[in-house]
């Protein structure tokens, strides 16, 4: 929204109390005249043009308590007049950039609290730890930012001042874009770059002719007036794309927020794990998360599969203690079996290289270890077998909670909670693992016994376990026995049950998602930063050319009127000036043999010089000196 | 795969840029403090002119008078001069010995600015080299921590300075105020976010977005930079033309603070030229902020899946990015034209440096790429 914005408005409201006035749609000519004077005026933008800013808007308010039931003295606005007046209120310049404002600060606490949007366990372990502060906050929707009703408040009004603003300005720019220019000015002097060539012998005609083609060529749009005294001017104006871009720009932008809407309600998302050489086939059950739009059908869940066949990471091992077990590399091969394609095909993805099938996309972004472990309860039975995936806690070394829970163990319930450790060392500080890749890879792990709780139908965490009503197996000597394992190890514990540590497998953890507009949502993105471009760098402008016939020939008149940002147009204008100055010569003299017939002593001169004014003032301030002077 | 001693030539090419870019900084200094003794040298000398004529005018009616003021006046006249034609024959006489100094000093000035340009330059070439050499070594684009992202930004600052002074010689004079923070930058990132040369983490890895979005990232942080300073320099002139205006009114010297300020404000283009300048670098930094978000949210769709999941960076850059729109909006609203704009250019500005510092440091989100661990 931008200066023109206003002037748009203006001009809108001016044709909406026309019409209620029950004017003719096309005012008489003085009409038109003083309309177009009026605008040059308001372009000028300066002091005196101040009251005639509020002026139409006061007629307005006038008009809308006429018309409302509240009668028609002043003050009393009524109901419609109110209401009126409140949309002038949020559609206005002011409002719109302090609700700009607002949105700027207002989205500050989402980066400084922990969102739930993002890592809600995160959050919940801040409120913990923040006591009633952050449950206040929590009120007010501080974890919540971005769903939040001030958040939503601030960018919905700000949406519906931009719709309140473009509307009235699509309408009017529609009209500007075919209509004719306006009338030119009667005084050109008091525009920007004001040239004034005499041209002797010249033909009033063919200047304004030559103009306008000198003018259309360069993507003005002109028109020829007829003017008295026989008089022809050309009046000219050109960068309408400015306002198309910037209409653009707004309407593009309530595109994203549409897309992004829609995204949100048709789009699904789901995480799955899948461990080396272990397959997944797209359904519902196979997903550790899933989430859905409000219209998402998932009985729609496209059916393809896909084999984990290996899995690679490597890690720094440069002696730099920043870059030490920094990954660098993730690689994930995977043989996908997609029905729509005949036959399967093998990929490998990548942390910037997704896997498009069948319209969703999967994203490889997590890994972690899946030790092999083999759990016998004290009969001897096998009550635990197979990969287990760890939880890696975030350090560097990924160092991983491990957790089994093994409800089929006699005569009790059996839980091994502990750690797998990549590069295992065990000291003062506990089990930790030292450096991600597998160098010495150990189980550090404790078992217990008692109810794990799974059967009273509360859904639990599989990556959890409370141990607090549970026993630890104790060794002979009364102390909970602590079951430390390399691969290829086995360990017996006093009561009989035994654990076996028989390898190691990597797992990788994928995002699966489909979001049928973000298409729709980057081409309104890209739409918006054209209409950005265009807004921005096309100046728009308007030229006059006005010759008027003298008793050698013609004088000839150029001056420009700047709309927007134009540091060239003075430039432009002389350059403009000179050009019609030199083929009007040109033309004037076709053969040397002319010259000493012609009356006029100045013909012997090679060609006339442009002439400015001589107070130059508008060529530092092209746009902002002039008329009101 | 690290060419190491490439890497190592990179990094002492850098130390070398920031030893010419001090030495830089001294000349542009030297420029600036001459300026605004040259300013204060042509006042005396135009003081000493207006008295020659006064004194000229004295001869004619009485030269016993103007000797005997001139005699008694004594040097300390200089600071209240041109209150009375006598004083200022006096303080002409003092300045007639100082202002061949002046003059000195001001060709040495001349010298000191065009030192400091032929080391800022020589030093932008060398610094340009030391990050192409560190993406050789690398064999990747040099912006892969935030360290890189320093230097690189820190080079396209400098060599945008350079390039667009080469024909706007007047611009040469700001110096200063270009290589002043571009050092702080470069000498923080040296010190603090130094990382060796190593390869990209994973998830910068195999990603032609890390040109583009990183590249015009780069490019947008340059040119809202610059816009900084002419927005500074924009609001300081209007300060000092109505400190100037009311301390003539006044009829009160422009004291030391003021002084100076205005002899820089005089010598560069006047608030208007400096607020479409304003404008035309912002317009830039606007549209690159508006890619550097669509082209971040591509990436992110592309690696995570979300391309937008409103993380501390996008966030920030969300920010920026308004709080520019801010700025565009109130050039175009009535009553905060021209320098309440410039406040928003300027809040503008410190947003890009939070989310440089403070969200790369301090807050943890997904676009945790400074490798300090």
């Amino acid at each position: 929204m931008t200066q023109e914005d206003r002037r748009a408005r203006k001009a809108q409201r001016r044709a909406q109390s026309r019409e209620a006035k029950g004017e003719d749609a096309k005012p008489p000519r003085s009409e038109r005249a003083r309309r177009a004077r009026d605008e040059q005026k308001d372009q000028m933008g300066t002091a005196s043009t101040r009251d005639r800013r509020v002026a139409p808007e006061a007629r307005d308010l006038r008009q809308a308590g006429k018309s409302g039931k509240a009668g028609a003295s002043l003050p009393k606005l009524g109901v419609r007049g109110t209401l009126l007046f409140l949309w002038r209120q949020l559609t206005s310049m002011q409002t719109a950039l302090f609700l700009l404002l607002l949105l700027a600060i207002a989205a500050v606490p989402g980066s400084l609290y922990p969102q739930r949007n993002v890592d809600a366990s995160k959050t919940e372990q801040y409120i913990s730890e923040h006591g009633s502060w952050a449950k206040f906050l929590d009120t007010l929707g501080f974890f919540d930012v971005f769903s939040s009703v001030w958040f939503s408040a601030i960018y919905l009004l700000l949406f519906v001042s931009l719709v309140g603003c473009v509307i009235p300005r699509l309408g009017v720019h529609l009209r500007q874009i075919r209509s004719r220019p306006p009338r030119t000015p009667s005084r050109l002097r008091r525009f920007a770059g004001f040239t004034r060539v005499e041209l002797p012998g010249g033909d009033v005609e063919a200047v304004a002719a030559r103009a306008a083609k000198t003018l259309k060529r360069s993507r003005y749009r002109t028109d020829v007036l007829e003017e008295k005294g026989g008089a022809r001017s050309v009046t000219s104006e050109r960068g309408y794309l400015r306002e198309t871009g910037n209409l653009l720009f707004h309407v593009a932008l309530l595109g994203v927020l549409v897309g992004v809407a829609a995204g949100g309600l048709f789009q699904y998302r789901g995480q799955i794990t899948v461990v080396e050489g272990e397959g997944f086939s797209n359904s519902l059950a196979e997903y550790d998360s899933f989430e859905q739009g409000a219209w998402y059908d998932s009985s729609k869940l496209p059916s393809f599969r896909f084999t984990l066949d290996d899995f690679r990471a490597e890690y720094d091992t440069s002696s730099n203690e920043h870059r030490f077990g920094q990954p660098k590399k993730f690689e994930a091969d995977v043989t996908v079996d997609d029905p729509d394609k005949s036959g399967e095909y093998s990929k490998t993805l990548r942390v910037n290289q997704p896997l498009h099938v069948q319209g969703t996309t999967m994203y490889l972004l997590g890994n972690g270890y899946a030790p092999e472990v083999t759990v016998k309860d004290p009969d001897g039975n096998v009550v635990a077998e197979g990969p287990i995936i760890t939880i890696p806690s975030g350090d560097t070394g990924y160092t991983s909670q491990l957790v089994i829970k093994a409800p089929d163990a006699q005569p009790k319930q059996m839980a091994v909670v502990g750690f797998f450790l990549p590069t295992g060392v065990i000291d003062e500080k506990g089990p930790h693992s030292e450096f991600p890749g597998l160098v010495n890879p150990q189980l550090a792990l404790t078992v217990y016994n008692g109810d794990l709780g799974l059967d009273d139908g509360v859904p639990k965490n599989a990556y959890q376990v409370d141990v607090s009503s549970l026993t630890p197996v104790a060794d002979s000597d009364g102390n909970q026995s602590l079951v430390s394992l390399t691969p290829g190890e086995s360990q017996t514990l006093a009561d009989g049950s035994s654990i076996s540590f028989d390898g190691v497998k990597r797992y990788a953890a994928f995002d699966i998602k489909r979001d049928p507009f973000q298409v729709f949502t980057l081409v309104m993105a890209l739409s918006a930063v054209l209409g950005l471009v265009l807004s921005l760098f096309v100046p728009r402008r308007r030229v006059w050319v006005r010759a008027v016939p003298s008793a050698h020939g013609v004088v000839l008149e150029v001056a420009g009127l700047a709309r927007s940002d134009d540091d060239r147009l003075v430039e432009d204008v002389r350059a403009l000036a000179e050009r019609l100055a030199d083929s009007a010569s040109t033309a004037a003299d076709p053969s040397p043999s002319d010259d000493t017939s012609a009356d006029s002593p100045s013909s012997d001169s090679p060609r006339p010089a442009p002439q400015t004014p001589e107070t130059d003032s508008s060529q530092s301030k092209p746009s902002h000196e002039g008329p009101l002077q | 795969m690290i060419d190491q001693q490439l890497a190592e030539l990179s990094n002492l090419l850098i130390i070398v840029t920031i030893v010419l870019y001090v030495l830089a900084l001294i000349g542009f200094g030297a420029d600036l403090s001459g300026v605004t003794q040259r300013r204060s040298d042509e006042k005396l000398e135009k003081q000493k002119r207006e008295s020659e004529g006064a004194r000229a005018e004295l001869a004619t009616v009485g030269a016993s008078a103007g000797t005997a003021a001139a005699a008694g006046g004594g040097p300390g006249g200089s600071t209240d001069a041109g209150t009375t034609p006598t004083r200022t024959a006096t303080a002409g006489k003092a300045s007639a010995s100082r202002g061949s100094a002046g003059a000195a000093t001001s060709g040495n000035a001349l010298g000191a600015r065009g030192f400091g340009y032929v080391m800022a330059s020589i030093g932008a070439v060398l610094h340009i080299t030391a990050m192409v050499l560190r993406g050789v070594a690398t064999w990747r684009v040099p912006w892969g921590n935030m360290y890189e992202f320093s230097m690189t930004s820190s080079a396209l600052i400098v060599a945008l300075f350079v390039i667009i002074s080469i024909r706007r010689k007047d611009l040469r004079l700001l110096g200063t105020l270009v290589m002043l923070p571009v050092l702080v930058l470069m000498l923080i990132a040296q010190t603090a976010w130094i990382l060796p040369a190593s390869d990209l983490t994973p998830s910068l890895q195999n990603s032609h977005w890390l040109i583009v979005h990183i590249g015009v990232a780069i490019i947008a942080t340059a040119l809202s930079g610059l816009g900084a300073i002419v927005a500074a320099l924009q609001l300081l002139s209007t300060r000092t033309q109505k400190v100037r205006a009311a301390r003539e009114a006044a009829d009160r010297p422009l004291g030391r603070f003021w002084g100076p300020v205005s002899a820089l404000t005089e010598r560069i283009p006047g608030p208007e030229a400096l607020e479409a300048l304003c404008f035309r670098l912002h317009s830039l930094a606007f549209v690159c902020w508006t890619f550097t978000l669509i082209f971040g949210a591509v990436w992110a769709n592309e690696a995570w899946g979300r391309y937008w999941n409103w993380d501390p960076k996008e966030v920030w850059t969300f920010v920026i990015w308004v709080v520019y729109a801010c700025y565009l909006h109130a050039r175009a609203t009535r009553g905060f034209r021209g320098n309440k704009a410039a406040w928003f250019a300027l809040a503008g500005f410190a947003c890009v440096i939070i989310n440089y510092t403070v969200v790369n440091l301090v807050i943890n989100g997904l676009h945790s790429y400074s490798g300090l661990g």
